[in-house]
């Protein structure tokens, strides 16, 4: 196949060594033409993401190839041979193409099932398409790598639950609520994880978002980030009865909930759900709250809890996807020992026709004298007998071909017919 | 009798269905629960057809009997709770629904073609009117339950924190107490109007409203729960977890009482 896939990703290199070797993501161009000046080198494809850089290349001679595209990986990280030597991974033929197959389904991610690394590898090859470094066979295999990622995606519930802890929060939000379009959420206390769930919750088509703060000017400040509006810090427990979902996270001593609020917010709002998210260590929240009927109190050891379990369960779903890669390597590499019999029988039918063209011309003296229907009729003859004695021949190729390694066969024919 | 024919199809495809249900459950995909759905409207397609086969043949009034008061009941489930499948996200509450159906549909074909010959005093549309009223009020309560103990299910699931699949699989709380809540709702004056029919067929025949039969006692008494239900959700805010148990408790004494009467007391309303 001559296929060879180079590069390193976030398990085989330490991030210094991938940093130097990517200096940032955009720059997938410029490698490209630079590779493509090595005369091994007749198609190739540069993905360069924050957790991995690789070259995909089809080469004409295997030492020499994998000499150079080392060479080129040194010298653009510009780091000792040995050092670099370790990081790397270097795959061939139909190892290539699973790696491949497995990068582009997320199963080589850091995150796995995450859906970037489709978009940066589409990405890639847009490039090299641009730059005119892809031909027929890594064409054939990026498309095939999208296909096996999407047919991963849909079959498989790799990509299905939430693994970071403020997602889970809003899967479930949406296991108490259904729909959360209209739903509203109460904020109490500013920090990274609580303004990254109200965010993704406010995605889902929240409808209002209110901002409780010890400082009010605080309140007042991520109100208007998030287009809510502020609350004084004393008038929390009023407004309980008017929200859905509360997350707490600050960065008070003890508990600055207590489960008699909940209570007397969840008769005014008449026993509707409460969702209370307790994201702050010490707790924000008594945990006494979530005993109430009709209230669903998770602390962050909870949402913890649940995202290690989705992420056992990508694990599970993991086998399956690899079953799918198995079968799609497969599939394409009937796909290519069909390619590989091409040409030998386009030469083949040049050859044979060449014979007959040649044979038409020598009789060209007394062809002359038929009329012009006749003198069709004595070519359509010629290249009808033509055609029926390369059919077997062909067919029997292709068909060879799909079931096994067809080269003793394309030799034979080559030599036979001194192609 | 091409009536009878189809009534047992549609039990087998029911019974198909309940098994694909309970799969999904076990393998945790909605996709299989999906599936399940489309044999149950194909259940239900037949189901229906037996119905009409059934009123084609003998004209007026399909149900008369325990045996078609059952298979009627069977029916307004899965037609029910297939229309608020339209309406909500509860593929996966079709497992506790089906297996109910069956159960019904089998305890039916049990009856089947028990009472061909109704008595003449329960000939009149009265009496169809008082029937299906009833049945179909019955059917929407013992709806209400099944979704009410997947939302107990799915409630102490998230109560427990018990992070995995299964919460994921069943379907929300909103939706299921939203299920339970127009069951109740519609199911109530429907059974009503069914017992005032009763009532008034039961002047005509029996020469009074009332006759302290056990079966009577017996519905007033699911009346009154179910009033007492409908009361607590509507004017005293239940909703959730409560309402749920409610309509699970309600359901429960009913059953256990059915079962208790069908055995040791005697009823003048021995036709159902």
């Amino acid at each position: 196949m001559r296929l060879i896939l180079i590069g390193m990703n976030h398990k085989t290199a330490p991030l210094e060594i991938r940093e130097r070797l990517q200096l940032f993501c955009g720059d997938q161009d410029r490698p490209l033409p630079e590779l493509m000046r090595l005369t091994e080198i007749r198609e190739a494809l540069y993905l360069a993401t924050c957790n991995r850089v690789e070259v995909l290349a089809r080469i004409t001679d295997n030492g020499e190839a994998v000499e150079g595209l080392k060479s080129f990986i040194y010298r653009r990280g510009n780091l000792g041979r040995e050092e670099m030597e370790k990081c790397l991974y270097l795959y061939r033929d139909l190892e290539a193409v699973r790696h491949l197959f497995r990068v582009a389904s997320s199963l080589d991610s850091m995150v796995m099932g995450e859906p970037q690394i489709l978009g940066q590898l589409k990405d890639a090859y847009r490039m090299a398409v641009d730059c005119r470094t892809t031909g027929v066979l890594l064409n054939r295999l990026s498309h095939h790598a999208f296909q096996v990622a999407k047919r991963v995606r849909t079959e498989t519930g790799i990509a299905g639950n939430a693994v970071s802890v403020s997602y889970a929060a809003v899967e479930l939000a949406k296991k108490i609520f259904g729909d959360l379009k209209g739903r509203s959420i109460l904020l109490i206390g500013a920090g990274e994880m609580s303004e990254l769930a109200a965010r993704h919750l406010l995605r889902q088509g929240v409808a209002g978002i209110l901002v409780a703060n010890r400082t009010y000017i605080r309140a007042e400040a991520m109100a208007a980030e998030f287009r809510g509006s502020p609350v004084a810090f004393e008038r929390f427990p009023e407004v309980l009865s008017e929200v859905d979902i509360v997350i707490a996270s600050t960065g008070a001593p003890g508990y600055i909930m207590n489960a008699e609020m909940v209570t007397a917010a969840l008769r005014r709002r008449r026993n509707r759900p409460l969702f209370l998210i307790d994201i702050a260590v010490p707790r924000d929240i008594d945990p006494a709250a979530g005993e109430i009927d009709n209230v669903y109190l998770y602390n962050i050891d909870h949402l913890q809890d649940v995202v290690d379990a989705n992420r056992e369960g990508r694990r599970v779903e993991a086998l399956k996807a690899e079953e799918i890669i198995t079968e799609e390597v497969a599939a394409f590499e009937r796909w290519f020992n069909e390619l590989e019999v091409v040409p030998t029988i386009v030469a083949l039918r040049d050859k044979v026709e060449g014979i007959m063209k040649g044979e038409l011309e020598k009789s060209e003296s007394w062809i002359r004298n038929l009329d012009e229907q006749e003198r069709s009729r004595v070519e359509i003859l010629a290249s009808s007998i033509v055609n029926k004695i390369l059919h077997d021949p062909m067919t029997g190729l292709k068909e060879e071909s799909r079931e096994k390694d067809a080269l003793p066969f394309v030799a034979a024919v080559r030599r036979l017919f001194k192609l | 009798m091409i009536g009878i024919v189809l009534f047992k199809t549609a039990l087998a495809v029911y019974l198909v269905s309940a098994v694909v249900y309970g799969i999904s459950l076990w393998v945790r995909r909605v996709l299989t629960a999906r599936f399940a759905t489309g044999l149950m409207v194909a259940a239900l397609a037949i189901h229906t057809s037996s119905f009409a086969s059934r009123w084609l043949a003998e004209g007026l009034s399909p149900v008369v009997g325990l045996h078609d008061a059952l298979s009627f009941f069977a029916w307004v489930m899965a037609a029910v709770y297939l229309a608020l499948q339209l309406k909500t996200k509860t593929r996966v509450l079709g497992a506790f629904v089906s297996p109910v159906i069956c159960l019904i549909m089998v305890v039916a074909s049990v009856e089947l073609g028990g009472t061909v010959g109704a008595p003449d005093m329960l000939k009149g549309s009265l009496v169809t009117l008082h029937v299906m009223l009833s049945v179909t009020g019955e059917a929407l309560f013992a709806l209400a339950s099944c979704a009410g103990l997947m939302y107990l299910i799915q409630d102490s699931l998230l109560k427990r924190k018990k992070a995995g699949s299964m919460i994921r699989l069943f379907p929300s709380l909103s939706d299921l107490d939203r299920i339970n809540n127009l069951c109740l709702l519609w199911g109530f004056p429907l059974l009503t109007l069914g017992v005032l029919a009763g009532s008034l067929w039961a002047r005509i025949v029996w020469g009074s409203h009332w006759q302290w039969d056990s079966k009577q006692v017996w519905t007033l008494l699911a009346w009154f729960l179910y009033a007492f239900l409908l009361h607590q959700r509507l004017a005293m805010g239940w909703r959730g977890r409560k309402a749920a148990l409610g309509s699970l408790i309600v359901l429960a004494i009913l059953v256990v009482l059915l079962i208790f009467g069908k055995l040791f007391l005697q009823t003048v309303h021995n036709f159902v």
